[in-house]
């Protein structure tokens, strides 16, 4: 059995043309950036390091959607969303430079161990997700992690460059937002045998292990950090029920058994008396933590790909 | 959009790029990899630095062998495979084969050209022509010396981009 869906994926691929932003636009030097304190900037470091690698983690989800979208339009939508992940990592890596929180050879610093097996993972494996397992995941981290950190650093912080900044990329990710879940509509309105077949392959061990060694232990250490700035964790749990307040919306999207999975995942992340914290994700935050970083050899090429430069001469 | 009447530098549309040197300078290719392929090691010859905008790859193969059909693909994926060692650069090169049904074009200097220092592959999609260069969605502005405009490129025609990119994709 199978119905029907209907969106105007190529009325959005327009827009997504039209509202495209650069670096340039913004006067990275305008006044502000003095109200980013010492004890701030200490604070938030490594807060925008997580940041700028989450975005970086989203781009490479979106290069794996593009290998994987159902149709020529949906594709070009991701490749335009790969690109803008990536502008906003590079974005957030411009606004350290200018509060002064990179070193003396302007890199991107290092991640921590959570996202370097995310990045790792994601690239071995990420290309061979069947699609609904894909876009299932993608919007559960995009609501989780760019969602929650985004507000967080917005309450922080009062320089105007980062709110004109994520006024953009606040608007860039509700786009983000909507396509994903209209594809998932679209790929829970196909036939029922093709959404079972794909079920069944995701149930491999590498995608099932993925997601407790990296998925799992990611979402709470993101927590562990954003309780260590003294920030409230409700706000990370307020942007996960979202994936589910949306989800439920769609007419077709709870025929996909992948949501379902994520879906009883997120419930499980929010609430914190739930075993799910005390036997599975805090001891993984914590075991992961003893993995060297050499096991997971050379950092992958696209990560170089990261610039503060506006422009590239 | 701005269209390609932005930019002030040079604009060297189709064919126009043929028979010069380009010695100095700074060059930006626009084209799908079909038409890319013919450009970029030539120009990459005397350019002092080549950004290759490549819009969508297609299969290469690097000699005129006669083929039967089911192996043409097979061996484009094989040449690729030996002549570039990065699995990003490779994965940036390799065609969707939903989408792309075009047989494998023949030429060997490609993958070598886009290797050689001063070269670079970008594959994030222009938005914009500015007077200096071009914009990409990546957030960057590229500013470049010179800007090659492959006959098939979604920007040769800029009064209908939307249709062109739709038949290319």
């Amino acid at each position: 059995m199978s119905t029907t869906f209907d969106y105007d994926f190529d009325a959005m691929l327009q827009t997504i043309k039209d509202k495209q932003w650069s670096l340039a636009d913004i006067d990275w030097d305008a006044p502000g950036a003095e109200t980013m304190t010492d004890e701030l900037r200490a604070k938030m470091q490594p807060f925008m390091a997580d940041l700028v690698w989450i975005e970086h983690v989203g781009a490479r989800g979106f290069a794996s959607l593009a290998k994987k979208a159902p149709t020529p339009t949906i594709k070009r939508i991701y490749e335009y969303f790969h690109a803008e992940e990536q502008k906003h990592a590079n974005a957030e890596l411009a606004l350290m430079k200018r509060w002064g929180m990179l070193g003396e050879d302007g890199k991107a610093p290092e991640p921590n161990i959570n996202v370097k097996l995310a990045i790792k993972v994601l690239d071995d494996y990420g290309d061979t997700l069947p699609l609904t397992g894909l876009a299932t995941l993608i919007p559960l981290l995009e609501c989780a992690l760019d969602g929650a950190l985004v507000k967080f650093l917005l309450d922080e912080v009062s320089d105007p460059v980062c709110h004109e900044v994520f006024r953009h990329i606040n608007s860039d990710e509700a786009r983000h937002i909507t396509v994903d879940f209209k594809v998932l509509e679209l790929i829970g309105a196909g036939p029922l045998h093709k959404l079972l077949i794909e079920s069944i392959a995701l149930l491999q061990p590498q995608v099932v292990l993925g997601l407790i060694v990296v998925f799992t232990p990611l979402i709470n250490k993101m927590r562990d950090n954003i309780v260590a700035m003294g920030l409230p964790e409700q706000k990370l749990y307020n942007a996960v029920k979202r994936f589910t307040t949306i989800g439920s919306r769609g007419d077709y999207t709870s025929r996909i058994p992948a949501y379902h999975v994520l879906r009883a995942q997120a419930a499980m992340v929010i609430d914190r008396t739930s075993p799910y914290h005390r036997l599975l994700a805090d001891p993984m935050v914590r075991l992961t933590s003893f993995i060297p970083a050499k096991v997971l050899g050379k950092p992958q090429a696209w990560v170089e790909e990261l610039t503060h430069e506006p422009i590239a001469s | 959009m701005t269209g390609t009447e932005e930019y002030a530098g040079l604009l060297l549309r189709a064919d126009e790029w043929r028979g010069r040197a380009f010695t100095g300078m700074s060059v930006a290719v626009l084209a799908p990899g079909r038409e890319a392929a013919v450009i970029v090691p030539e120009v990459a010859r005397t350019a002092r630095e080549v950004k290759v905008f490549q819009e969508e790859p297609d299969w290469l193969v690097p000699w005129p062998v006669p083929l039967p059909g089911p192996l043409r693909r097979p061996a484009a994926r094989l040449h690729l495979r030996l002549a570039v060692k990065d699995p990003w650069i490779r994965r940036r090169l390799t065609p969707d084969g939903r989408f792309n049904t075009r047989r494998p074009r023949v030429d060997g200097r490609y993958y070598a050209a886009l290797q050689q220092d001063g070269c670079t592959l970008i594959s994030w999609p222009i938005y914009a022509f500015v007077p200096e260069g071009v914009r990409s969605a990546e957030g960057i502005e590229h500013h470049v010396d010179c800007v090659i405009l492959g006959a098939a490129s979604v920007h040769a025609a800029p009064s209908i981009p939307a249709q062109r990119e739709e038949s290319c994709a």
